[in-house]
C-alpha cells in the first residue's frame, strides 16, 4: 500500500512539472518579447497558482479522473499566454473568469455528486431552457449579428450555453429510460424528445446562432446512434436534417452568404470574407513553427480574442502549436469518453457521454470554421477563447464529467 | 455491452474529425500557405517596411534602376528608368503585390536573415546588381520601337542576360500603377505579360535547329531529298514559305533555305518519340531555375504520332516555347553544345558592401556534341551568310554571324517574326532571339536587323575589334 500510494503520487507530480515548465518558458518569453510588462509574469503565477490549488484538492480528495485538468490547464494557458499577447488587460479578466469557472467546477461536482434525482428533472430541463430562449428573444442584444445576449447591469451572459446543458441532461433522462411515461397515454418520449430538440433549434434560428444549432444537433444525432434503438428514427432525422439545411440554404440568406464565403472567400475580401482571409493569411504566415511569441501580427484578426484565437495560436506558434491544441482537445475527449464507458448509472454514462460530444464538436466546428475547413459559425474554443459564460459552463461541464468519474471510481474502490 | 460498442465507434468518429482538422492544417500549409501569405490583402508583408529601407537594384555598368524613398512614414518605390524593366524587375506596390525580381529576390531585398541586433532602427536591405546592361537594353526597346513581341540577349559562354525586353509595357511606378491597373488588366495585349519569360510561341523556322541536331545525332545529316515545295501525308499538308520550290537538296541546303518539307520529312522519318526526346535534351518539357519565373516551354501533345512530330520539327503544331528558351537553343549551338543555367542577378551585396550571392557560371544541360555544334554552327552561318540564305539582313560587316530565322504560323491573326543568332560566329560574345509578335513578315526581314543591332551595339560597347 505504502510504495503503491507513493508510486501513485509521483505519477500525478511528473506532468504537472512539465505544465509548470511550459507555463514558466511561455510567460517569460512573452514578458521578454513584450517590453518587460511584469504584469505578465503576474498572470502566469496566477495561472500556476490556480492549477496548483485545483489540482491539488483534486487529488488529494480524489475527485475522480485526475488527467483532465491537466489537459485543460494546459489549454487555459495557452490561451491566457495568447490573450496577454493581444490585449494584457484580456488576459487579467481571463484569469477572473478561471476562477469563477474553478468555483464553478467544484460547484457543479458537489451538487451533481449529491443530488441523486437528475433523472427524474427533465420537466425542469425543459421548462428553463424554454423560458431562457424566450427571455432572450425577448431582452436579448445582437452581438456580431447572433440575438444571443443577455444582460443583467454589468454582467452579460448567453444563455444558450446553459441551455445546451439543460439539453443533454433532458435528452439523458430518456436514454436512461428514467423517462417514459408518453403524453397523453399517446405521444411517447421518443416525438417528445424529437419536438423538444426542433423547437430549441427553431428558437436558435430566430437567434441566428449557427455553431449552436450545429453543436445541438450533432448532440442530437450522436445521442440518437448511441441509445435510439430504431434505426429508422434516426435516418428519419438525418434525411430532415438535410431537408432542413437545403431549405435553410435556399431561403436564408445568411446561411447562403456563410456558404458562399466559405467556398470562395477571396471573392469579397474587404467586406464579407474578411474574418475568414484574415484568419487564414495569420495561419499561413505562421507556416509550420510559427513566427514565434510575440512576433506575429494577429491584432488584423478580427475577434482575434475569442472565436479567431485559434488563428492567433497558429500564427504565432505555427500549424504544430495548433496541431497541440488539437491534440490535447482530443486528449480530453478520449478520456470523457472513457469515463463515459466506465459509468455504471446509465444516466451519467449518457450524460458524461453528450457533454463530451458537445466538447468535441464545438472544437471541431470552430477550429474548422477560422481553419475554412468548414463553413464559419461563431463559437468559442472552450477553455481557449476570453469569455466569461464559455469558461463558467466549460467548467460547470467538467465538474459533472468528474463527479460522473468520481462516482465510478467510489464504486469501484466499494466492490473492492 | 452495447451501448458502449457504440460509444467507441463515436469515440472514433470523433478521433476521425480531429484527424481530418490536422491533416487539413498541413495540407493548407503545403500546398496553400505561399499563395494565401502573399496576398497583397496580407498587411504582414509590409510591417517589416518600417525598419527596412527595401534594397536598390543596379545594372550591371552600375545605374540606378530602382530604390526606395523614404520620407516619413510612407515608402515609395521608385523606378527612375519607367517602363524598360518592367518585365524584368516587375513592380512593388502596397496595393497590388509584387511582381518578377521584387518578388523573388524579395527577402534579399528586405534584407532577411541578417542578424538584428538594434530595435526600432531603419535598416537596409541587400542591393541586387543585374547582369543587364542598361545600355543595350535601352537600344534594344528603342528598336522593337513599340512593336509587341520580345527580345532577350544572353552571352552564350556565361548564360549571362545583357538584354530582356518584352513589349507591350507598363509603368510599374506606383502612382501610375495603381491609376491604371484596372484598365491594363482589362487590355487585349496583356501589358503584364513579360513575354520573354512567360510569353508562349510557336517557334517557327528557328526550331530547325533542334530538329538538324537530331538528324545529325542519328546519321541521317547525308539524306537527300527532292523539295517539290510542300509536304504532303496523310492530312498534314504544309507548304514552303511563300510557295518557293528548291528542288535537289541535302540538309545543309535545306536548313540555310529553310525548306519546310525536307524538315518536316525529317521529322516525319525521326518519329513521335526521337522527335520528342530531341526537343527534351533541349529542355522542352522541363523547368529549371531563372531569377525569375519562366513559363515552360513544351510539345503539348498527350499523345504524339510521327504526323505530329513532322509538324513540331519546323516549329508548329503543338510546340510552343518562350523567346528566352529560344535564345539558351542558339546559345548551346555557340557554346559548343552546353546549354548553360542563364541568370540576371550576378551579384547580391548589403549596404556595407559584403557580397552575400555571387553568381556562378552553371551547366543546365548537355543538349549535343561539340561536332553537332560545329555541324550547326557551320550551317547556321550558312543562313546570314551565304548568297541563299533567308537571315542575310543580319549581316554584319567584318565578322561572320549565325544565325536562323522563323515565321511561325498562328491561329489567329499574322505570322510571328522570328529570329535567333549569336556573333561572332567563330568567337561567340552575344546571341540574341527576338520574336515580333503577329508581325505578317519574314523573320529575315523584320526580326533579323533587330538582332542584329543589338549585336552590334554589344560588340561596340564592348570594345570588340572588328
Amino acid at each position: 500500500m505504502g510504495i503503491g500510494a507513493l508510486r501513485g503520487k509521483a505519477n500525478y507530480r511528473r506532468p504537472a512539472y512539465l505544465l509548470i515548465l511550459m507555463d514558466i518558458l511561455g510567460f517569460c518569453l512573452l514578458y521578454v518579447s513584450n517590453d518587460y510588462n511584469i504584469n505578465i509574469i503576474y498572470t502566469g503565477l496566477a495561472i500556476l497558482a490556480l492549477f496548483s490549488i485545483m489540482y491539488t484538492i483534486l487529488v488529494r480528495l480524489n475527485m475522480g479522473d485526475k488527467f483532465i485538468i491537466l489537459m485543460v490547464f494546459m489549454l487555459l494557458m495557452i490561451g491566457v499566454l495568447m490573450l496577454c499577447r493581444i490585449n494584457i488587460e484580456y488576459g487579467f479578466r481571463q484569469i477572473v473568469w478561471i476562477i469563477v469557472g474553478g468555483v464553478a467546477f467544484f460547484a457543479a461536482y458537489i451538487v451533481y455528486y449529491n443530488v441523486k434525482i437528475w433523472n427524474k428533472l427533465w420537466a425542469l430541463y425543459f421548462l428553463v431552457g424554454t423560458f431562457l430562449f424566450v427571455f432572450t428573444l425577448l431582452f436579448g442584444n445582437t452581438v456580431n449579428g447572433s440575438k444571443n445576449w443577455v444582460s443583467f447591469g454589468p454582467v452579460t451572459f448567453q444563455p444558450s450555453e446553459i441551455i445546451k446543458i439543460l439539453y443533454i441532461m433532458c435528452l439523458a433522462c430518456y436514454y436512461s429510460e428514467s423517462w417514459k411515461k408518453p403524453l397523453f397515454n399517446k405521444i411517447s418520449v421518443k416525438w417528445q424528445t424529437l419536438a423538444i430538440s426542433y423547437m430549441f433549434i427553431g428558437f436558435l434560428v430566430l437567434q441566428r446562432d449557427w455553431g449552436t444549432i450545429l453543436v445541438m444537433y450533432s448532440i442530437y444525432l450522436f445521442m440518437m446512434y448511441v441509445y435510439e434503438k430504431d434505426k429508422k428514427f434516426l435516418f428519419l432525422n438525418l434525411g430532415a436534417a438535410c431537408v432542413v439545411a437545403l431549405l435553410g440554404y435556399k431561403f436564408l440568406s445568411h446561411i447562403q452568404v456563410r456558404v458562399s464565403t466559405w467556398l470562395d472567400p477571396w471573392a469579397d475580401v474587404s467586406n464579407k470574407g474578411y474574418q475568414i482571409t484574415q484568419s487564414l493569411m495569420a495561419i499561413a504566415s505562421g507556416g509550420y513553427f510559427g513566427r514565434g511569441l510575440g512576433n506575429g501580427s494577429p491584432y488584423y484578426i478580427p475577434e482575434v480574442h475569442s472565436d479567431f484565437i485559434f488563428a492567433a495560436i497558429c500564427e504565432e506558434m505555427g500549424i504544430f502549436g495548433g496541431m497541440a491544441v488539437i491534440l490535447l482537445f482530443f486528449l480530453i475527449a478520449y478520456r470523457c469518453f472513457k469515463i463515459a464507458i466506465m459509468a455504471d448509472d446509465p444516466f451519467d454514462k449518457a450524460v458524461s457521454y453528450g457533454v463530451t460530444v458537445m466538447f468535441a464538436i464545438q472544437t471541431f466546428i470552430i477550429i474548422g470554421g477560422v481553419t475554412k475547413f468548414i463553413p464559419l459559425t461563431g463559437i468559442t474554443l472552450p477553455f481557449v477563447s476570453y469569455g466569461g459564460t464559455s469558461m463558467i459552463i466549460s467548467f460547470m461541464s467538467l465538474g459533472i464529467i468528474q463527479a460522473i468519474s468520481a462516482k465510478t471510481e467510489r464504486k469501484a474502490r466499494q466492490s473492492n | 455491452m452495447n451501448t458502449n460498442k457504440r460509444i467507441i465507434r463515436a469515440l472514433v468518429v470523433i478521433c476521425l474529425l480531429f484527424l481530418s482538422l490536422m491533416t487539413y492544417l498541413v495540407w493548407f500549409n503545403m500546398f496553400q500557405a505561399d499563395e494565401v501569405a502573399s496576398s497583397p490583402y496580407n498587411k504582414r508583408q509590409w510591417e517589416d517596411e518600417r525598419y527596412v529601407k527595401r534594397g536598390n537594384i543596379y545594372s550591371s555598368e552600375g545605374n540606378l534602376l530602382a530604390e526606395t524613398i523614404v520620407d516619413g512614414d510612407s515608402r515609395i518605390r521608385n523606378y527612375p528608368r519607367g517602363n524598360l524593366y518592367c518585365h524584368v524587375i516587375g513592380y512593388y506596390s502596397q496595393v497590388y503585390g509584387k511582381s518578377e525580381l521584387e518578388m523573388s529576390y524579395d527577402d534579399e531585398l528586405m534584407g532577411k536573415g541578417d542578424i538584428n541586433l538594434t530595435i526600432n532602427e531603419m535598416r537596409s536591405g541587400y542591393d541586387l546588381y543585374l547582369s543587364v546592361i542598361d545600355e543595350l537594353q535601352e537600344y534594344a526597346y528603342e528598336l522593337m520601337d513599340g512593336r509587341r513581341g520580345a527580345v532577350v540577349a544572353m552571352e552564350p559562354t556565361t548564360g549571362q542576360i545583357l538584354a530582356m525586353v518584352s513589349l507591350p509595357d507598363f509603368d510599374p511606378n506606383t502612382s501610375s500603377l495603381e491609376q491604371e491597373w484596372s484598365e491594363m488588366v482589362e487590355q487585349e495585349n496583356s501589358p503584364f505579360l513579360p513575354r520573354a519569360t512567360q510569353g508562349l510561341y510557336p517557334p517557327g523556322s528557328t526550331y530547325k535547329i533542334v530538329t538538324a541536331s537530331a538528324a545529325y545525332e542519328n546519321g541521317m545529316s547525308d539524306e537527300v531529298f527532292e523539295d517539290t515545295g510542300g509536304f504532303r501525308q496523310g492530312d498534314v499538308s504544309v507548304d514552303n514559305y511563300g510557295g518557293s520550290v528548291y528542288g535537289t537538296l541535302d540538309v545543309r541546303e535545306a536548313f540555310i533555305v529553310s525548306s519546310n518539307q525536307v524538315f518536316c520529312e525529317l521529322g516525319y522519318e525521326l518519329g513521335a518519340d526521337r522527335v520528342k526526346s530531341a526537343a527534351e535534351k533541349f529542355g522542352v518539357n522541363k523547368e529549371f531555375s531563372f531569377d525569375i519565373p519562366v513559363s515552360k516551354s513544351e510539345i503539348q501533345y498527350s499523345n504524339m504520332s510521327d504526323l505530329d512530330a513532322a509538324l513540331v520539327s519546323i516549329g508548329q503544331g503543338g510546340l510552343v516555347m518562350t523567346p528566352l528558351q529560344v535564345a539558351m537553343i542558339g546559345s548551346s549551338v555557340a557554346n559548343n553544345g552546353v546549354m548553360l543555367q542563364p541568370y540576371i542577378v550576378e551579384q547580391v551585396v548589403t549596404s556595407s558592401g559584403t557580397i552575400m550571392y555571387q553568381h556562378e557560371v552553371t551547366p543546365l544541360y548537355n543538349v549535343m556534341s561539340a561536332d553537332c555544334a560545329a555541324f550547326l554552327q557551320d550551317m547556321m552561318t550558312g543562313v546570314v551568310e551565304e548568297r541563299n540564305g533567308t537571315g542575310r539582313s543580319a549581316q554584319i560587316r567584318g565578322i561572320d554571324v549565325a544565325g536562323k530565322t522563323g515565321t511561325a504560323e498562328t491561329d489567329s491573326g499574322d505570322d510571328h517574326a522570328w529570329f535567333v543568332g549569336y556573333a561572332p560566329a567563330d568567337d561567340p560574345k552575344i546571341c540574341v532571339a527576338v520574336v515580333l509578335e503577329n508581325d505578317g513578315n519574314a523573320g529575315g526581314t523584320t526580326a533579323g536587323p533587330i538582332a542584329r543591332d543589338v549585336m552590334r551595339k554589344f560588340l561596340d560597347i564592348s570594345g570588340y575589334d572588328y
